[in-house]
């Protein structure tokens, strides 16, 4: 007796071969037959019409905070995805000692704009090691984390404050190893590290403090597991990318490990910066290293209310205190008086190109809501006032409750995206899934995946796309029982409609602790959703209980004795 | 079978203890006066060199020790 059966799917087995019409049985949490299936089960799924593949597994993401509160990573289990990687960009929630909470949370708040009062009504601090934070996130989890380990929190573990002022000592780095291996036997999938980011002082993170020899020295660590090291490099720099991964490309082939950098965007301004990239990409491949370069599906869209904090005009000074810093009765009071609104419509003057593409999403006010859809050039047009003008107008008439949409701000060429997604040596991620919060939807890329780069654009076959986030992510980072539908592998799968599979619309909802809001986006097309043997989610019945796991768990065997 | 070559990408360095930008200049650009050297490098890695004027967190030099340095300009691409 089978504990379920899915029968009459078009199986998509994470291979890349062709979909063939079979059954999946499944026993014990692991994939029991796959084909024709003629035994009984305790459950039975018909998903005839559908596609059944290996669950999702979405590689860069910092659900590290939103997993203390919602063990589904919510809306990203119901998008199909079954494992998500947290704790990228240098930035993990352990190990973390008491006096660093705030520094982390600073941290979280500043490069991926997690709420501070998130922090404060979402989270009881009751760890400090990576295997108590592992213990602590493993109740309520329903879907499966195979969590990074951050190197700017490792260095703050060791070095205390002296983290983010020098290199380390010797003592300090043969400490982190030590650390870091202890991470490693608890279960965690590998280390990330950044060199662009900055913290809530905007000095730059611990990590990127390091020099070559501390780096080296925690690779090394990678290599006696096999695990995986993560970076962000100076994206924006074709050079800079370069000489990253070829410091990656070193470290891979030294130490036996492998490698990703994200993210890497092109647009129409750099199609030929990143054909070089990948150029490179190529080269070091060749030469046996790997560097996955990690892509992500949806173009850049920018969302934002003055109600909330917002990435959008940080750059300029006035507003940026006003934007990350100020309560929105602050905010209202500076719109509102003479002198600092005109020096904010002063300060933002530059950005003309913003305007013809800024478009109002969403307003209460009878007036406004005719206004709905229109750019904000537009709208200052009929209006008779200056697009800016117009933006605060509207944001003070709408209590701050009206929403602005810059959409498509880049990586959104889809003949190079698409071209990028399907190549052999890119890794599809960089999702973000669960940062951003306030100014983006970071859930449903998979969907977008399928639904304009399969079905609309035919630039990767279904199964191209289905072996891309299953089984070439699996294997990437060394999940070694995940990513194919297979006998003896984990019961991670996925029952979709390949002909409405998306992303839902982008919704503005408030279900983040300390009353918090966030934009998110439903799936569209997924049926039902299987986390180690058990549904954890159904379109029609939505979260059930289910048991995620860590990956890879607690080291079984080192790779070098 | 093995691998071709690494194709000639722009030349960097990451830094040494202690580096500053007239430390590298003497040693990557020994041929050029100091000052001139140091001119170079920071036009050729404003990345560095524009992000932090003042002092970074009491450090006296803004060059970080994870900061890749360019030590020449950026090679001409094809067309």
């Amino acid at each position: 007796m089978y504990d379920l059966v899915i029968r009459n799917g078009m199986i998509v087995d994470g291979s890349g071969l062709p979909a063939y019409r079979g059954d999946v049985a499944v026993k014990d949490g692991r994939i029991a037959k796959v084909g024709r299936v003629v035994g009984a089960a305790s459950r039975e799924i018909d998903a005839g019409g559908k596609v059944v593949s290996p669950g999702f597994i979405d590689p860069h993401t910092h659900f590290d905070a939103q997993l203390l509160w919602d063990g589904y990573a919510k809306p990203a289990l119901a998008h199909g995805v079954t494992t998500i990687v947290p704790g990228n960009c240098s930035l993990s929630l352990a190990p973390l000692r008491a006096e660093h909470r705030m520094k982390l949370v600073g941290m979280f708040n500043q490069i991926e704009e997690m709420p501070l009062k998130a922090f404060r009504d979402g989270v009881v601090w009751d760890w400090e090691t990576f295997s108590e934070y592992i213990a602590r996130i493993r109740k309520g989890l329903a879907i499966n984390v195979a969590p990074l380990v951050g190197h700017s929190v490792l260095r703050l573990w060791v070095m205390g404050d002296a983290a983010m002022e020098r290199t380390a000592t010797d003592a300090e780095i043969e400490a982190m190893q030590g650390v870091l291996r202890e991470c490693l036997e608890a279960g965690a999938v590998g280390l990330s590290t950044s060199y662009v980011d900055m913290d809530e002082r905007l000095q730059p993170v611990p990590s990127r403090y390091a020099d070559a020899r501390e780096v080296d020295a925690l690779a090394a660590v990678l290599g006696e597991y096999g695990r995986v090291l993560q970076i962000v490099p100076e994206f924006y720099d074709p050079d800079l990318t370069i000489a990253r991964l070829d410091q990656l490309a070193e470290l891979s082939l030294q130490h036996d490990i492998p490698t990703t950098f994200s993210p890497l965007f092109v647009g129409a301004d750099s199609i030929a910066a990143v054909r070089r990239v990948m150029a490179r990409v190529d080269e070091q491949f060749a030469r046996g290293a790997r560097v996955w370069p990690q892509v992500q599906t949806r173009p850049i869209d920018l969302s934002f209310c003055f109600a909330v904090p917002s990435l959008l005009f940080i750059r300029f000074p006035s507003w940026y205190r006003l934007m990350r810093f100020s309560a929105p009765e602050e905010v209202a009071a500076a719109f509102r008086d003479p002198e600092r609104r005109a020096k904010l419509i002063a300060e933002a003057a530059p950005f003309d190109a913003l305007w013809p593409r800024l478009v109002l999403r969403h307003a209460k006010t009878e007036a406004n809501v005719q206004a709905i859809g229109k750019t904000l050039k537009e709208i200052a047009r009929d209006r008779g006032v200056t697009p800016i003008e117009a933006m605060i107008d509207i944001s003070l008439e709408e209590d701050l409750d009206a929403h602005f949409l810059s959409a498509d701000m880049g990586h959104n060429d889809d003949a190079e995206v698409g071209a990028l997604l399907a190549h052999p040596r890119v890794h599809i991620g960089a999702s973000d899934g669960g940062a951003h919060i306030l100014s983006f939807s970071t859930y449903g890329d998979t969907g977008y995946l399928f639904s304009n780069f399969v079905r609309e654009r035919k630039m990767l076959s279904l199964e191209a796309a289905v072996k891309k986030l299953t089984a070439d992510t699996a294997a990437i980072w060394g999940l070694s029982d995940r990513g194919h539908l297979r006998a003896g592998f984990a019961a991670d799968i996925v029952v979709f409609d390949a002909a409405t599979i998306g992303r839902g619309p982008e919704n503005f909802v408030g279900d983040v602790p300390g009353g918090g809001w966030r934009y998110v986006r439903d799936s569209q097309g997924v049926d039902t959703v299987i986390v180690g043997g058990a549904v954890a989610w159904t379109a029609k019945d939505g979260y059930l209980d289910a048991q995620g796991a860590i990956l890879p768990g607690p080291t079984a065997e080192k790779v070098a004795a | 079978m093995a691998a071709a070559p690494l194709s000639r990408v722009r030349r960097s360095i990451l830094p040494q203890p202690g580096d500053g930008w007239a430390e590298i200049a003497r040693r990557e650009l020994p041929e050029l006066a100091e000052s001139e050297a140091v001119s170079k490098l920071q036009s050729w890695n404003l990345h560095v060199f524009m992000r932090a004027t003042a002092r970074i967190s009491g450090v006296a030099t803004p060059i970080l020790p994870s900061d890749v340095i360019f030590v020449e300009p950026p090679l001409a691409q094809p067309a």
